[in-house]
C-alpha cells in the first residue's frame, strides 16, 4: 500500500494564525473554486406546493395580507419567503472540494420573486453554485458559499430564486 | 424485498438526515422499502447501534461505506476489520484496484456508484482511461442523479454488461427512496446482503415520480 494522501486541512489556523491578507493563497483557492464551479448545477428537486402549507408557512411568520392566509382569497399565494424552506438534495456537488472548517454557518438567505407561487403548483429547482468568494470584517476573513436555487412551475416559468449564503471560517 | 443501498446520515460530513427521521419518513409516506443502507463518505461507521430503531419501525437497517477511487466512488458492503486494514478509507484516491481486490479477497462487495455523473463516476473516467477488469456492477440508478446521468449510467452498463443496481444516495430525509434495489430473496443481516449482491438476483427500481427524474 502506497503512503496514504491525507485530506485537505484547512490553511491557517485561526485560532493561532492570522487570518489571510488579501492576494493570499486563500485567494488564488477561492479564485479557482470560483472559475471551477460557478454555473455548475448539481441538483433538481420537485416541491409539490400544497395551500395548508403556504397557509402555516405565512401565519408562522406573522403575515395577516389574506393573499398569503386566506385560501379564499382572489389571489391567494405563497408568502414570498415560501422556498426558503425547499432543500436541495445536496448542500455541495458531490466533488466540491473541502475549503475552510468542515460545517459551516448560516449566513442567511436571498429570494428572488419573479412571479406567484399558487397552490397545486409542481416546483422544479435546479441549484447551482452562484458564487464562492471572502469577505474580511471584524472576526478575520470567511468564505462564502453561495448555493442557488432557481424554481420554476409546471409551465416552466420561472417563479423563485434562492440564494443561501454559506459561511466557513479558513 | 427492496432496499435502498445507498443512503448518508448526519455521520457523513454533507448528511443532513438523522437515521430515525429516515425511518419516520418512510413509515409516513409508506414508502415500499424493506430497509436501508447506510453507506457514509470515506469511512465505516463501527459504533452506531441502529436495533432499536429496527424493532422500532420494522425495518432493515445495514451499514456499508462510499469510498472515494481513482475512477471515481465505489460503494462497499460487507465491511469487516479485514477490509478496513486494507486499504485507507478516508484517501480520496484510492487505487480502484485495490478497493476491488481487497472488497473480494475480505468476502466484502463493491461496486461504483452513479457512474454517469461528471468527475465522480466510471463512466466518466472510462472516457479518459481504460476500462476496469474487476467490475460487475455498478449503481444504475442514482436517486442524485441530474438529467441525463442515469441514463448514461444504463446505456454504458448494458455495453459493458455490467449489473444494475439503485439507490437514492440520500443526504436529507425527503430524499430516501427515490431509487432502491429489489431483491428475489428476503435479506436479514449484512452476509445476506452481499451474497444476494454476488448472487445477481436483484434489479435497480425507480420510485421518483416521472417528472422528478
Amino acid at each position: 500500500m502506497t503512503e496514504p494522501v491525507p485530506r485537505r486541512e484547512p490553511e491557517a489556523d485561526p485560532q493561532t494564525e492570522a487570518a489571510p491578507e488579501s492576494g493570499s493563497e486563500l485567494d488564488s483557492e477561492v479564485a479557482a473554486l470560483r472559475e471551477r464551479w460557478v454555473g455548475e448545477a448539481f441538483d433538481l428537486s420537485t416541491f409539490d406546493i400544497d395551500g395548508e402549507k403556504m397557509v402555516a408557512w405565512a401565519t408562522a411568520a406573522g403575515e395577516t395580507d389574506p393573499r398569503f392566509i386566506d385560501p379564499t382569497h382572489d389571489d391567494f399565494q405563497a408568502h414570498p419567503n415560501f422556498t426558503t424552506h425547499c432543500l436541495s438534495g445536496r448542500v455541495l456537488p458531490e466533488d466540491f472540494p473541502q475549503i475552510g472548517g468542515p460545517r459551516g454557518i448560516d449566513g442567511g438567505k436571498a429570494v428572488e420573486i419573479h412571479q406567484p407561487i399558487r397552490a397545486g403548483d409542481r416546483l422544479r429547482a435546479s441549484t447551482t453554485i452562484a458564487d464562492v468568494y471572502t469577505k474580511t470584517g471584524r472576526s478575520g476573513t470567511m468564505i462564502f458559499i453561495v448555493q442557488r436555487m432557481s424554481f420554476v412551475n409546471q409551465r416552466d416559468e420561472a417563479v423563485a430564486t434562492v440564494d443561501w449564503r454559506m459561511i466557513r471560517s479558513p | 424485498m427492496i432496499l435502498d443501498l445507498h443512503t448518508h446520515s448526519v455521520r457523513s460530513d454533507d448528511g443532513r438526515a438523522k437515521v430515525a427521521n429516515y425511518c419516520q419518513w418512510i413509515r409516513k409516506k409508506e414508502l415500499p422499502l424493506d430497509g436501508l443502507v447506510l453507506t457514509e463518505h470515506r469511512q465505516f461507521d463501527d459504533e452506531s447501534d441502529y436495533r432499536d430503531l429496527e424493532d422500532t419501525y420494522g425495518l432493515l437497517i445495514l451499514k456499508a461505506s462510499e469510498v472515494e477511487t481513482d475512477y471515481g466512488h465505489v460503494l462497499v458492503f460487507g465491511v469487516n476489520e479485514d477490509l478496513v486494514n486494507s486499504f485507507d478509507f478516508t484517501r480520496v484516491d484510492n487505487q480502484i484496484h485495490s478497493v476491488l481486490d481487497a472488497a473480494e479477497r475480505c468476502g466484502a462487495f463493491a461496486a461504483p456508484c452513479h457512474p454517469g455523473r461528471k468527475n465522480v463516476g466510471l463512466f466518466a473516467h472510462y472516457d479518459r482511461k481504460s476500462p476496469v477488469e474487476g467490475v460487475h456492477t455498478v449503481e444504475v440508478l442514482n436517486g442524485g442523479s441530474i438529467p441525463g446521468e442515469d441514463d448514461l449510467a444504463l446505456a454504458k452498463a448494458a455495453e459493458y454488461g455490467y449489473r444494475g443496481f439503485g439507490g437514492s444516495d440520500s443526504h436529507i430525509v425527503s430524499r430516501i427512496g427515490y431509487c432502491a434495489t429489489e431483491f428475489d430473496e428476503d435479506i436479514a443481516d449484512i452476509d445476506g446482503l452481499v451474497s444476494a449482491l454476488y448472487g445477481g438476483a436483484f434489479s435497480a427500481v425507480s420510485l421518483r415520480e416521472e417528472s422528478t427524474r
